[in-house]
């Protein structure tokens, strides 16, 4: 494609046209939206990722506290049972048995200082680490059963699979968001380039008469939509990418369970940059396409 | 008017053939009556002919049909030799760059100047800038309008408008050159002058069809007419006479 049509000065003046000038804001508005959507998009996905690394060749074995909560000897006991059939198999490298002080950490959150009171019922955590993230258990949590009645493991796999279903869910509805974000780029060209044929409608005929060809008008619209498309992309990628790193900023050093870490790597500063270009582009094509669609009609 | 070397170049690759025929043409607007009905003529190449008719006769309309901004709703128009129906849209754009069009209101570009609005056709024909300032400079000087190369037209008179709308009209030396009411907005001193300009395109080759309803003026450089009235076209090939109540002014 020719590449002259950018710079040269056109008869139709679109510039002076009021329905143009807020094209610009609405573009940076949507690339605004879309550079969000990537942000929520990122973050879920490095927080399944973050889950999944950490989660990956572990597990946790629950064992049921004695009858007696305070009985601490009979605690001992069974913690004693369960990590010997631990270290009997020999899937596992390692075992860490959480003190009651890791475990009412863990509870408080949900708990508050209560997950420290002995009396509490609360079950004996113990962490396993395994030689690989697929090695066979084979007959381990009936040799646990049997050990501790009551004891058994958490692999995290139904927790992962909901987390990751959350994270495909929103990721899905980033690029949803981002769709329809392009979807009205497209119809708000489609308006403005159309409202700019009718109110430039007696220059065009007149270029038409004198033999100009359809492109010819319709450079002078795709070389304007390219502009008004660049600055306004221009526009949102720079008001997204500060609105990244301010988020970035109030969470740094936040290593929270809960929120995961937003802040961007190449892949979605390239994404964000490359963003302008690709609607400064969609607006050219979709007015070159209204222009000649239009003026196919003409004889 | 400056005289100057400009010059159009004479056109004759036509000769011997039709430039303009109309068979059997109808042209109607949407699902309206019929604006003109089954006119049949032709137009040798190098003619110069008046289109004579009242107010809504249809002289627009056929002007319309034969620089393409209108296709006819039935019958065939052939320009240059060739059947417009059977061009491609190529073709037909290629086509108009043949034919030169004055209108009635001029139909400048308000915000360009009256340089740029003269180098439009050859701007769309993709002359080279060099090519375009000086065949703009001198035919500007042509007609006599130098000093307003750069003059936006809302700030011209009417006569200059008018001229500025002629130098459009031939600086792509068009084979063809139709013009709508050219005079009606000019006094008839200007109208006169600019009869005798057309004159002297016609005498370099260009085929010049000249719509006006002003007959008295036409009797004033007599050639042949054709005639619309209630959708049809006689032709009349010898002189207007001026009606004997009208006169005209100098």
């Amino acid at each position: 494609m020719r590449i002259g049509f950018l710079f040269s000065r056109g008869e139709v003046p679109l510039t002076r046209d009021v329905s143009a000038r807020f094209l610009p804001w609405l573009i940076a508005f949507m690339v605004y939206l879309a550079g969000l959507a990537l942000l929520a998009a990122v973050a879920m996905d490095r927080m399944a990722a973050r889950w999944q690394g950490d989660l990956e060749g572990r597990l946790t074995v629950q064992v049921p506290p004695p009858s007696d909560p305070g009985d601490e000897t009979a605690r001992q006991e069974r913690l004693d049972r369960v990590v010997q059939v631990l270290l009997d198999t020999a899937a596992v490298s390692q075992v860490e048995v959480l003190s009651r002080a890791q475990t009412a950490t863990l509870l408080e959150p949900w708990l508050g200082e209560a997950a420290a009171a002995p009396e509490l019922p609360v079950p004996d955590l113990v962490a396993v680490t395994l030689r690989s993230a697929t090695a066979a258990l084979e007959d381990l949590p009936e040799r646990l059963a049997t050990a501790v009645p009551g004891a058994a493991i958490d692999d995290h796999q139904r927790w992962l699979a909901r987390l990751f279903a959350l994270a495909g869910s929103i990721e899905a509805l980033a690029l949803l968001v981002v769709a329809l974000v392009g979807i009205a780029a497209v119809a708000t060209v489609i308006f403005v380039t159309r409202t700019g044929l009718a109110i430039h409608r007696q220059v065009i005929e007149l270029l038409h008469v004198m033999g100009a060809r359809d492109l010819y008008v319709a450079e002078q619209f795709q070389a304007h939509a390219l502009r008004l498309g660049l600055a306004g992309g221009i526009g949102g990628a720079v008001a997204a990418a500060v609105t990244v790193l301010g988020i970035s900023w109030l969470l740094r050093g936040e290593q929270s369970v809960v929120l995961p870490g937003v802040a961007f790597g190449w892949a979605q500063w390239s994404m964000l940059a490359i963003l302008p270009l690709v609607t400064g582009l969609v607006a050219m094509l979709t007015a070159r396409w209204t222009v000649l669609r239009t003026l196919a009609k003409l004889p | 008017m400056v005289e100057t070397a400009w010059r159009p170049i004479p056109t004759f690759a036509n000769r011997g053939r039709f430039l303009i025929r109309l068979e059997e043409v109808t042209l109607r607007y949407g699902e309206g009556p019929p604006v003109l009905r089954r006119v049949s003529c032709h137009l040798e190449p190098g003619s110069f002919h008046y289109l004579l008719g009242a107010s809504g006769a249809g002289k627009s309309s056929l002007l319309k049909l034969l620089y393409l901004a209108q296709t006819p709703s039935q019958g065939r128009l052939s320009l240059f030799g060739r059947d417009v129906a059977q061009l491609t849209r190529r073709d037909r754009a290629l086509l108009r760059r043949r034919i030169g069009v004055v209108f009635q209101d001029f139909r400048l570009i308000a915000h360009l100047s009256a340089f740029e609005n003269v180098a439009l056709p050859l701007r769309i024909a993709g002359e080279p800038d060099a090519r375009i300032r000086s065949q703009v400079r001198e035919l500007m000087d042509w007609v006599g309008l130098r000093e307003a190369l750069d003059a936006l037209p809302p700030t011209l008179s009417g006569g200059q408008q008018q001229r500025v709308a002629i130098a459009r009209a031939v600086i792509g030396r068009p084979s063809l050159l139709l013009a709508d009411e050219p005079t009606g907005n000019v006094d008839d001193r200007i109208a006169m002058r600019l009869l005798y300009l057309f004159r002297e395109l016609n005498r370099t080759g260009t085929t010049v069809m000249l719509a006006t309803h002003n007959e008295s003026l036409a009797a004033r450089m007599p050639q042949p007419c054709l005639r619309l009235a209630e959708g049809q076209v006689r032709e009349e090939p010898t002189e207007v006479a001026p009606p004997a109540a009208e006169t005209v002014g100098g």
